[in-house]
């Protein structure tokens, strides 16, 4: 192969791939950092949470710049039925304060700001630049990528695909097996501005302190789950719904969202609130079930377009992820090319950076957990039963004495249709996950 | 410098000022590639020229990796006033036979820039043009008129043309030109001309209330009529004549003192 035009290129301007640019700009090689938007983030349907502590290998102190909207310091998971709400709520002071734990942040501010430091390293960023495929040599390894630009072949030593969910580049380079739809699910959005005073009132929060709250069940009959994230004037609640249950049962996702909304629980939160936006997009969910081969001769594969994405009902991580594969894939690819060796072998590196880290032991841990989470029993019957049996416990019916928890649960158990087995089996796999 | 397009960094209107929502205006792009088609026609150089901070590099970058061969900012702010910046301008573009801009840019919207050009180079001018022929000595340019009406212009050199956003579609530049406009070098000078901040008017125009006698009729539907002049057929209303031009402008500020519109 004759001189590259650059030593890696990234596709993709999201937190992958701006961390992999970040590595391999300040290891001295040279890069190129493709984004289609008009900038890192442009394009992005986001309102969940990022967990960014990874980043403190990449920037110190990240918390003192980095463009986020609240700090999450109450924890909330809901269990929802028609009329009922089981609600468990944590919440931590030390969340609000460096270290930090998680935060609500809007990706237009966090991939721009995170891509800043790809460029202030070194790495060249060009925006309204699309991949639209791989440049192979004759043996079939990846040398470069072909841009919708006139004269847009770009070759590098090695190409690290951070083009997210549905990764064409992934599919072009045969390291998907298959695209099944029971793998994704959809997440629907809205944001709805609030004045920040009502906000923290009606959230009990102050100053930057934010709130996150995970919903089971509220999604009628189609599989999934809804979610409720404070900014800073703005709230963002929506829904993620299994792709095959939301197309058998004909429904549209606004409407999930807006029965959501109406929903005794969650009216109250969003009343008054100014819709500003509505966006939707494809989230891979099926975890370790879905991935793809990491690697090929020339390219690596990080972020969402590796499939990595965790929805584990009580954990829902993503950006995390993508930053540390992105990383990884960035010290992998500068391994290699000074190596010299950029072929799968000569990549391996960053297979091994991913299993030794909590990227894919998360992922192996918590297998077994997203079809646990979307299965029929946890999201139509459980719920019910669990949100029946808080009711009876707190429910004062004098002069009848009080029942015993476990005479409630077996009648509730029952009157769900739950079978003895199919609760065990659900809690032992629920045990081996999250245990 | 033969061939020149002034571009203006704007934000989206009525946004506050975003880099990541900042760029050429369409009205911009329209004028660059017009400078970019006459530059290859006439085998000559095109000129990037913009008025503004740091920033406004970018807007100087995407035009060399269209193809503009130099590059010049005047480093000012955005909030200098039209005629300063169109000074500014000229001064540093003496001797261009062409000058490409916008017709008006996003954020202020006068279209005062291209004129004030014109003016300081004594180059002809034709702004506002929505449709533009290149031909080896001159510009055909088609201006718009009330009622439908066309203004046809024929333009040489010295020239200053302003066109609409919808003239040209610029060209989509190569990857290769981008990676090297992203490391090209642009000459940044000082403004040599005092720049003043631009005076935004804040509210619309209103003219002064005229006193004005009541309309004849003996009932409100009546005076309506007359007000609205709703009976009168179209063709009494107008008067077609046919004069030399000093003579129609003067039949037409006699027209104007008549209706009230200017005073005696």
């Amino acid at each position: 192969m004759s001189q590259p035009d650059v030593d890696v290129v990234v596709v993709g301007g999201g937190p992958a791939g701006s961390c992999a640019a970040i590595v391999a700009a300040r290891a001295g090689l040279s890069v190129v950092l493709l984004e289609r938007g008009p900038f890192p983030g442009s394009k992005n349907m986001y309102g969940g949470v990022v967990y960014p502590r990874i980043l403190d290998e990449l920037i110190p102190n990240w918390w003192e710049e980095a463009p986020i909207q609240r700090w999450v310091t109450r924890r909330s998971t809901m269990m929802l039925t028609d009329t009922q709400a089981l609600t468990v709520d944590f919440r931590s002071e030390a969340w609000g304060k460096p270290p930090y734990n998680g935060a609500t942040a809007f990706r237009p501010d966090w991939d721009h700001w995170l891509a800043g430091y790809a460029e202030a390293a070194g790495a060249q960023l060009l925006t309204d630049t699309t991949v639209v495929g791989l440049i192979r040599d004759a043996k079939g390894a990846v040398v470069g990528v072909r841009t919708d630009r006139p004269d847009g072949d770009l070759t590098a030593r090695v190409v690290i695909a951070c083009d997210g969910v549905n990764s064409f580049l992934a599919k072009e380079a045969g390291l998907y097996e298959h695209a099944d739809a029971k793998h994704f699910t959809l997440g629907v959005k809205e944001t709805l501005s609030l004045p920040k005073e009502v906000i923290d009132e009606r959230f009990a929060v102050r100053d930057r302190h934010g709130v996150d709250i995970e919903i089971l069940g509220g999604t009628g009959k189609v599989n999934g789950g809804g979610f409720l994230y404070t900014g800073l004037d703005t709230l963002a609640v929506g829904v993620v719904l299994k792709l095959p249950k939301l197309a058998a049962q004909q429904q549209r996702p606004e409407q999930l969202v807006a029965g959501l909304k109406a929903h005794p629980a969650i009216a109250p939160l969003v009343q008054g609130a100014e819709l500003k936006e509505y966006s939707a997009h494809l989230i891979p969910e099926a975890g370790l079930t879905m991935m793809p081969k990491m690697t090929t001769s020339g390219m690596l594969v990080a972020g969402d377009a590796a499939a990595l994405c965790l929805a584990a009902g009580i954990w829902l991580e993503g950006v995390n992820f993508a930053m540390a594969s992105g990383m990884y894939a960035g010290e992998a690819a500068v391994e290699a090319v000074h190596a010299g060796d950029v072929s799968e072998n000569g990549l391996r590196g960053y297979q091994r950076r991913l299993s030794d880290t909590f990227v894919l032991k998360d992922h192996r841990k918590l297998r077994r957990a997203p079809e646990l989470v979307l299965s029929d029993r946890v999201q139509h019957l459980y719920p019910g039963m669990i949100a029946n049996v808080a009711e009876r416990m707190f429910h004062v019916d004098n002069p009848h004495p009080k029942p015993g928890v476990r005479r409630i649960l077996a009648q509730e158990r029952k009157k769900a249709g739950v079978r003895r087995r199919d609760l065990l089996r659900d809690g032992w796999t629920g045990f081996r996950s999250f245990g | 410098m033969s061939i020149v397009a002034c571009l203006k960094w704007v934000s989206h209107p009525g946004e506050p000022h975003d880099e990541r929502f900042s760029g050429m205006s369409p009205a911009d792009q329209s004028a660059l590639e017009f400078a970019l088609r006459q530059a290859e026609q006439l085998g000559r150089d095109v000129t990037a020229i913009t008025v503004g901070p740091s920033g406004a590099d970018k807007v100087l970058r995407d035009a060399l990796a269209c193809g503009a061969t130099h590059a010049i900012r005047i480093d000012a702010p955005t909030t200098a006033a039209g005629a300063d910046v169109a000074t500014a301008i000229a001064s540093h573009i003496a001797g261009a036979e062409w000058v490409w801009c916008g017709d008006y840019s996003l954020d202020r919207g006068a279209g005062s820039v291209p004129a004030f050009i014109a003016a300081h180079l004594l180059a002809e001018q034709a702004l506002g043009v929505i449709a533009a022929e290149l031909h080896d000595g001159s510009v055909h340019a088609t201006r718009r008129l009330d009622g439908g009406r066309r203004e046809l212009l024929e333009v040489h050199a010295p020239a200053v043309v302003s066109v609409e956003g919808a003239t040209a579609r610029l060209r989509r530049a190569g990857l290769h030109s981008l990676r090297t406009a992203n490391n090209a070098s642009i000459d940044v000078v000082p403004a040599t001309t005092p720049m003043h901040r631009a005076e935004f008017m804040v509210r619309p125009y209103r003219p002064r209330a005229r006193e004005l006698a009541a309309p004849p009729g003996d009932s409100p539907l009546d005076r309506l009529r007359v007000l609205t002049d709703a009976a009168t057929s179209s063709a009494a209303r107008g008067e077609k004549v046919t004069l030399a031009p000093a003579d129609a402008a003067e039949r037409i500020m006699r027209a104007l003192r008549d209706w009230g519109y200017l005073t005696p």
